[in-house]
């Protein structure tokens, strides 16, 4: 168990690395640095050699390389030059936007897969199934944006019953109730879109798994012993099915985070994928970077966090 | 200097596991085999599944890598892989236990066949398909047959196309992994006499691998029994079959079956003597570790693992 | 691999992969109807669209801006005053266009990349993977958008080269791990013993075999690079204006106004892509279907 960890852990470290290194690569092939738009257009070249000197610009690149991993380690990502204040305050203040809006779209996606992955694979090849089965598939060949702008078209604008744009109601006291009921209406449309498409590859991996699980041998037995209906599914099938379900969260967050930035573009949400699509129009690349590191390193850290989780729940997993 | 020399072949495969998944041991596939085969001779190695044999084999023509040990052939050594020429590779070929996936069912007769000549000849599209033909008449299959595809043949039919693949290029050696054992009895008979047909045409040398006692004994001059990887006895046709000496061998030729009834009530009464001899006398023939023990002449010919009494 | 259909007394013929999915296409209504339609929707807008003036399309009106669908524009103009269905046309065409050839050049590196690791396994299979599982883990959507906006040359085909460099990695991963069983077959083994290389091993022997996987995931894998392509155009990192695609015709719906009140702009292209993913699904599914003996329904 405890080395499966280690391994996995071992796999991690040398891929936040490359990535960084992408990521500077990046940074690096972005027109100007960290100078452009800081310094008036007017000083002379040569001073503006000096600052670039005194800034380690002309530094190899490994060293300008260790010394950006060390001020990210420190928490500087540099200074935003459109929005004049450094990435980290910047992106403080998106940051809870998008958090709470992944994490209720990730529950919105388990309230959905659970119940109609179990009803679709208990009463496999009824009309119910058939109907779940029917939606899964429609929510594989639909497009996220496509989905989100519909939602919006008929809930936002033609039906009007939710917000179109923003995260809250302007001119409400943070804190008070009718804030946090205004936000929570914000984030009600755009995360039940994410959710009813991101849902269905749950859906699908929770009726196939019990629907193979009904087969196996343990259940014939337990049923064979007389157990109840409704004992062999909660007792034998669900404990099965369900845990590796809830380990999918981690490998979640690839997808949820291109979803963010299609679903903040089009409920005009002011979060970090919103900032990405604005900050790259602007060409403001120190927020770029940033955000593409943080959002690959969550990624990566998603993806350790499943197979941890996953590792204790199915055994299976660890001799791989 | 032999035909072919095997001289303490060592097969070992690692188990990896830990944190860095580094080898943490060996399973001993083949542990010291040493043997010789005479030219235009069939030398049969027998063994329960997981013995080795079929790795031993398999090792000698290169699909496995070899720990240890050296392997001569006429003479000149061929344990790497490297050091296997084209020529080598030309004379020492395979038949494989199982017709149905030995034949890339994708592919035509013509081409399965042609396969080694397109490697080793340069023929011509005309002189291919003459050949190839040949080889069908040679294995007694219709030369029409060359552009149907694997599957339109039965079991025996495929391992004929087997063989006349194997024998396309004139080999010397053929090394035949169990090349019968997945055909149907009425069929195996018939395979097996007509491989040993084309051996005396071709003067060919069968490394004959296989776990049936029975056809063994039908086919080869020399056998050796191999346990977990040892050699366990070795000898002529003779000195297995009539005088076994290590416990393991005796208790194989015990479970040949008799189809004479009148003798079951004395075979079952042999089963169970060998049987409570290998009970009784199992730690005179096998070490601690359940292995078999040095191999030591009791003949001429004759070699049997027994514990250092000589 | 399974018998699958003998065709007895027809010698030059084999049971080919493509034999069997056509087969199973045909039996299947709907996907029969779907490939009908992709045939149609792909005949109909290539052949269109050769008569169409792209720049004359593209090229802004003032005087008729946001015009509502009338006989002059039967879907309207967009806020340029350019004729919606002109674009529809020639934007399904670029749409299609580029998804083909994502999925041909990623599916070229993908079956290449999977074969190579499965084959040769141990060491080189595992640096191979680990290298594969970094690309899958990245938020390639994001990472794309960067090079869009930062590559000095950009074209349709540094477009799609970018798209292509995060889309080979499913169907890799799935090759491997066919390539790896397929390895062990006997078939393959005995080319070695026969003295056939490794690479035309893989190439001759082994990609033959596994043909029929290799189309059912490209065939999905369409419809998830023309929803990649619509997608970036979409957010304004794929095709500019000035080569309209489905995604571009999408974009105007970013304007609040236009999602609003002129969904003539950018309903049919929302409806067109839809459609077409689901008719490649259809056919992907049915192909898929054919490939696994126990779903056949023939």
């Amino acid at each position: 168990m405890w080395k499966f960890i280690v391994r996995r852990l071992l796999i991690t470290l040398p891929q936040i690395v490359l990535l960084s290194v992408l990521v500077f690569l990046m940074a690096q092939m972005m027109p100007g640095d960290a100078l452009t738009g800081q310094v008036d257009p007017n000083v002379s070249p040569e001073i503006k050699e000096q600052i670039r000197e005194r800034l380690g610009l002309n530094n190899p690149w490994y060293v300008q390389y260790s010394d950006w991993v060390t001020g990210i380690a420190q928490g500087d990502f540099g200074q935003s030059f459109r929005f004049k204040m450094p990435v980290t305050e910047l992106l403080g203040q998106r940051l809870a936007n998008t958090f709470w809006l992944s994490l209720v779209t990730l529950i919105f996606t388990y309230i959905i897969a659970i119940p109609l992955g179990i009803t679709s694979g208990r009463y496999n090849d009824t009309l119910l199934d058939q109907a779940i089965t029917g939606y899964t598939y429609l929510g594989f060949a639909t497009p996220l944006f496509i989905f989100a702008l519909v939602m919006v078209w008929v809930f936002g604008y033609q039906l009007g019953w939710f917000p179109t744009s923003g995260s809250v109601q302007p001119g409400l006291t943070p804190g008070s109730m009718d804030y946090v009921i205004s936000k929570f209406k914000h984030l009600l449309l755009p995360a039940l879109s994410m959710a009813l498409i991101a849902t269905v590859s749950t859906v699908q991996y929770l009726r196939s798994e019990i629907v193979d699980t009904k087969q196996k041998d343990f259940i014939i037995t337990a049923r064979a012993k007389g157990a109840s209906e409704s004992r062999v599914y909660n007792r034998h099938i669900l404990r099965n099915s369900l845990l590796p379900i809830a380990a999918f969260f981690g490998w979640e967050i690839t997808s949820l985070i291109s979803g963010t930035i299609f679903i903040e573009q089009i409920f005009g949400y002011p979060g970090m994928g919103a900032l990405f699509l604005e900050t790259i129009l602007l060409r403001d690349y120190s927020v770029v970077t940033a955000l593409v590191l943080l959002f690959g390193t969550a990624s990566i850290l998603g993806a350790l966090l499943s197979d941890i989780i996953l590792s204790l729940v199915d055994p299976r997993i660890r001799i791989k | 200097m032999g035909f072919l020399d095997v001289e303490d072949l060592k097969i070992h495969f690692p188990i990896k596991g830990g944190i860095l998944n580094r080898t943490v041991g060996h399973i001993k596939a083949v542990d010291g085999v040493s043997f010789s085969v005479e030219q235009g001779k069939t030398y049969g190695l027998v063994g329960e599944s997981g013995s080795g044999k079929t790795t031993t084999g398999r090792a000698i023509i290169g699909l496995n890598d070899i720990t240890s040990g050296r392997i001569l052939f006429e003479g000149t050594d061929i344990t790497s892989k490297k050091s296997k020429t084209k020529d080598v590779k030309k004379d020492i070929q395979m038949i494989f236990q199982d017709p149905y996936s030995s034949l890339n069912p994708r592919k035509r007769v013509l081409d399965v066949i042609a396969e080694p000549l397109r490697n080793f000849e340069k023929l011509s599209k005309q002189e291919e398909k003459k050949r190839v033909q040949e080889l069908l008449e040679l294995v007694g299959l219709s030369p029409e047959s060359i552009l149907k595809y694997p599957h339109e043949f039965s079991g025996g039919q495929r391992q004929r196309i087997g063989v006349a693949r194997a024998i396309a290029l004139k080999p010397k050696l053929i090394i035949a992994d169990e090349p019968v054992s997945a055909l149907d009895v009425s069929v195996q008979a018939q395979v097996l006499n007509f491989m040993q047909d084309i051996q005396k045409e071709l003067n060919l040398t069968y490394l004959f691998i296989s776990h049936d006692l029975g056809i063994v004994k039908h086919m080869c001059d020399e056998i050796a029994i191999m346990y977990k990887g040892r050699y366990v006895e070795q000898g002529t046709k003779e000195d297995i079959f009539n005088r076994p000496q290590h416990i393991y061998t005796k208790r194989l030729i015990a479970a040949i079956p008799d189809i004479n009834p009148r003798n079951r009530a004395e075979q079952f009464k042999f089963r169970k003597e060998v049987q409570r001899e290998y009970e009784h006398s199992y730690d005179d023939y096998f070490d601690k570790e359940g292995l078999a023990y040095g191999l030591h002449p009791v003949s001429e010919t004759h070699l049997v693992a027994l514990p250092g009494k000589g | 691999m399974e018998i699958n259909n003998r065709i007895v007394g027809d010698q030059t013929k084999s049971p080919s992969a493509m034999l069997i999915l056509w087969r199973e296409l045909v039996r299947d209504k709907l996907a029969l109807l779907s490939l009908i339609f992709l045939v149609l929707v792909t005949v109909t807008v290539f052949g269109v669209s050769m008569i169409l003036d792209q720049k004359e399309i593209v090229r802004v009106d003032l005087f008729a801006i946001n015009e509502p669908p009338s006989d002059e524009f039967i879907l309207g103009t967009d806020y340029g005053g350019r004729d919606v269905f002109g674009q529809l046309i020639i934007g399904t065409r670029n749409s299609l266009w580029i998804g083909f050839l994502v999925t041909l050049l990623s599916g070229i590196i993908g079956v290449t990349y999977g074969l190579v690791a499965g084959y040769f396994g141990g060491h080189i299979d595992n640096v191979m993977m680990r290298i594969l599982d970094f690309f899958l883990i990245l938020p390639f959507i994001m990472i794309i958008i960067v090079f869009v906006s930062i590559v000095p040359s950009y074209n349709t085909f540094t477009f799609s080269l970018i798209m292509t460099a995060f889309s080979w990695m499913g169907i890799a991963r799935l090759i491997r791990s066919k390539a790896l069983q397929e390895k062990e077959l006997d078939y393959a083994q005995a080319s070695k013993t026969l003295g056939t290389s490794n690479f035309k091993i893989i190439f001759t022997q082994v990609l033959p075999n596994i043909t029929s996987l290799i189309i059912v995931t490209m065939t999905l894998n369409l419809a998830a690079n023309i929803g990649l392509e619509s997608g970036l155009s979409f957010l304004g990192f794929g095709f500019p204006e000035s080569t309209p695609s489905l995604g571009t015709l999408l974009s105007y719906a970013r304007n609040p106004q236009t999602l609003e009140f002129r969904w003539w702009i950018w309903a049919p292209a929302a409806v067109l892509i839809l459609v077409l993913m689901l008719a490649v699904r259809n056919v992907g599914e049915a192909l898929r279907r054919a490939t696994d003996a126990r779903q056949r329904r023939g």
